[in-house]
């Protein structure tokens, strides 16, 4: 098992915001994690980063307990994330944006590589490569987003709804993207409001309410599960 | 207002100024680069470079330095000075940062709990050297000169004196250090995610911590070398000499726009010239007082300052 969080509470101030969650993701899969809005799909990934800290349960990654570690030693770790709101650096260039993301990094002959493999990944990042950050399309945020978190080497990729704002010809190229870096050998969890895509590319997934996981499956389970097609697809 | 004493020279008034205005730009640098991190106003600052004045000036007198020495002993203590300066200032400031702001920030404190502490830190500190140094007398402290003045270029009756030359020119280095280290280097990089988005630099792997102690060295650093020039000019300090160098050079990075480390320079450089202008037009009555009407209007009606802040938001 790659990532496992047991019984995860979490508190912003008096408001509990997770209600003792449990969900794991094991190695090579793509898992997604549906909700409506204020489930707690974002604090739920914000525990995991370690950008806000757990009241209660555990973290373990790649088999270690990382629930009292620092958001920075984290990504050492190997968790890479295309954060919430995608969070690019608006005064960076795109190139300076994907180096942020190799910053924990020596090897520069990897992270040449790395760069290469976003560029060609996202190959509209290769042509604004020397523009700021803050003057991209929403569109061309989120690949940068997306890219920067690669540009660590991840071994798991957390994406914060990666769809976010997107025309739906972007959201299917972005989904196709996260498929094609799943087989290329990183694991993914992603978050998502669009449940349809998310399912329909997901290994397994987890349906949040309220700070609770409320249903689990494999993708097309859920897919066809009556109540998440009344609930999340639009569908009676 | 005596404005034939300016116009007739107002070459020679701009360099004087311009070499003025390169220490306020120094010091500048620290408010800027810790409120371009932090949102913070560090009105400890001037203490930071008021200790950097009374390291040199210990060094200087430790080492039996004498009036005048020869320029190859001058250079020498110029340099060592301006390493003392920088360490002793530099560790100041990281000292205020561990020991006042750190377990403020680990409490979430509100930003108005950080800009009292500041102020009670500049008070202690002032007053700590006001009690410990000259005998408790509370007295400016003079000490040699280190550097004979002589005019080193004479351009079209524009005299540039070699003190002025060294002022202008250390700053200038200094300066473009800065600036490619925090545009150019992966440190730099650093600064800059924080300043512009704590929480994804975060993610980045950027050590907070670790990004903040820097910002505060590096703005210790260059009040340093702002004191080392301090004293090669004036001769002399005291106590509360950070006060009024601190409020001015405050300004400098308002006038500039704070958060903007250019902005810096060129606030801290305006600000000496129309200081001098205005000691001329004046017969230096006034030349104060001007200094701070320039924050007041400039406050009124261009808060973001002449170039906008940079190091945190996207450059325009």
């Amino acid at each position: 098992m790659l990532l496992e969080i047991d019984n995860v509470t979490l508190h912003y101030g008096r408001i509990q915001a997770l209600h003792g969650i449990s969900l794991n993701v094991n190695e090579g899969e793509v898992v997604a994690l549906i909700g409506a809005n204020g489930a707690g799909k974002t604090t739920t990934m914000r525990a995991i980063s370690g950008l806000r800290p757990v009241s209660s349960g555990r973290i373990r990654f790649n088999g270690e307990d990382i629930t009292n570690v620092r958001a920075d030693l984290r990504v050492i770790r190997g968790i890479g994330q295309s954060p919430e709101g995608r969070g690019v650096f608006p005064g960076m260039t795109v190139r300076e944006n994907l180096d942020m993301g190799a910053y924990t990094r020596r090897d520069a002959a990897g992270i040449a590589e790395d760069m290469e493999r976003v560029l060609t990944l996202f190959p509209r990042l290769q042509e604004r490569i020397k523009q700021n950050g803050g003057t991209l399309s929403g569109g061309e945020q989120q690949m940068l987003a997306v890219g920067r978190a690669l540009m660590s080497r991840p071994k798991l990729l957390l994406l914060d709804e990666p769809s976010m704002g997107l025309a739906p010809m972007l959201i299917q190229q972005i989904f196709s993207i996260i498929t094609e870096i799943n087989e290329q050998g990183t694991t993914v969890l992603v978050v998502e409001q669009n449940a349809q895509q998310a399912l329909s590319r997901a290994h397994r997934a987890y349906v949040l309410e309220t700070g609770n996981i409320v249903k689990e499956g494999t993708g097309q389970d859920l897919l066809h599960d009556p109540a998440v097609k009344a609930a999340y697809l639009g569908v009676a | 207002m005596n404005f034939d004493a300016l116009f007739d020279h107002i070459g020679q008034h701009t360099v004087d100024g311009l070499a003025k205005g390169a220490i306020y730009a120094l010091v500048a640098l620290g408010y800027t680069l810790v409120y371009g991190v932090l949102r913070l106003i560090n009105f400890a600052h001037s203490e930071v470079f008021m200790v950097g004045t009374f390291a040199v000036m210990w060094t200087w007198i430790g080492i039996g330095a004498g009036n005048t020495p020869s320029i190859g002993i001058a250079i020498l203590l110029l340099v060592l000075g301006g390493l003392v300066g920088a360490a002793a200032s530099g560790g100041t400031a990281v000292l205020v940062e561990l020991v006042a702001y750190r377990h403020l920030r680990r409490k979430n404190a509100p930003s108005l709990v950080f800009l009292i502490t500041a102020i009670g830190v500049s008070l202690s500190l002032t007053e700590i050297f006001g009690i410990f140094t000259g005998n408790g007398e509370r007295k400016i402290q003079g000490m040699p000169t280190i550097l004979n003045q002589s005019i080193a270029i004479d351009f079209l009756g524009v005299e540039i004196t070699n003190l002025q030359l060294i002022v202008l020119a250390a700053a200038f280095l200094m300066m473009i250090g800065l600036d490619q280290f925090i545009n150019k280097t992966r440190y730099g990089r650093g600064v800059r995610a924080v300043a512009q988005n704590p929480d994804t630099a975060a993610l980045m792997g950027v050590n907070k911590d670790r990004v903040i102690v820097l910002i505060f060295a590096l703005g210790g650093l260059m009040a340093g070398v702002a004191a080392v020039l301090w004293n090669m000019r004036y001769g002399f300090t005291r106590f509360d000499i950070g006060f009024v160098i601190g409020l001015k050079a405050f300004t400098a990075a308002v006038l500039g726009g704070i958060g903007n480390l250019r902005g810096a320079l060129v606030g801290g450089l305006l600000l000496g010239v129309i200081e001098v202008y205005f000691a001329t037009l004046t017969a230096s009555k006034w030349e104060d007082v001007f200094a701070f009407i320039v924050l007041v209007v400039v406050l009124m009606f261009r808060p973001t300052g002449l170039l906008g802040e940079s190091l945190g938001r996207a450059r325009a």
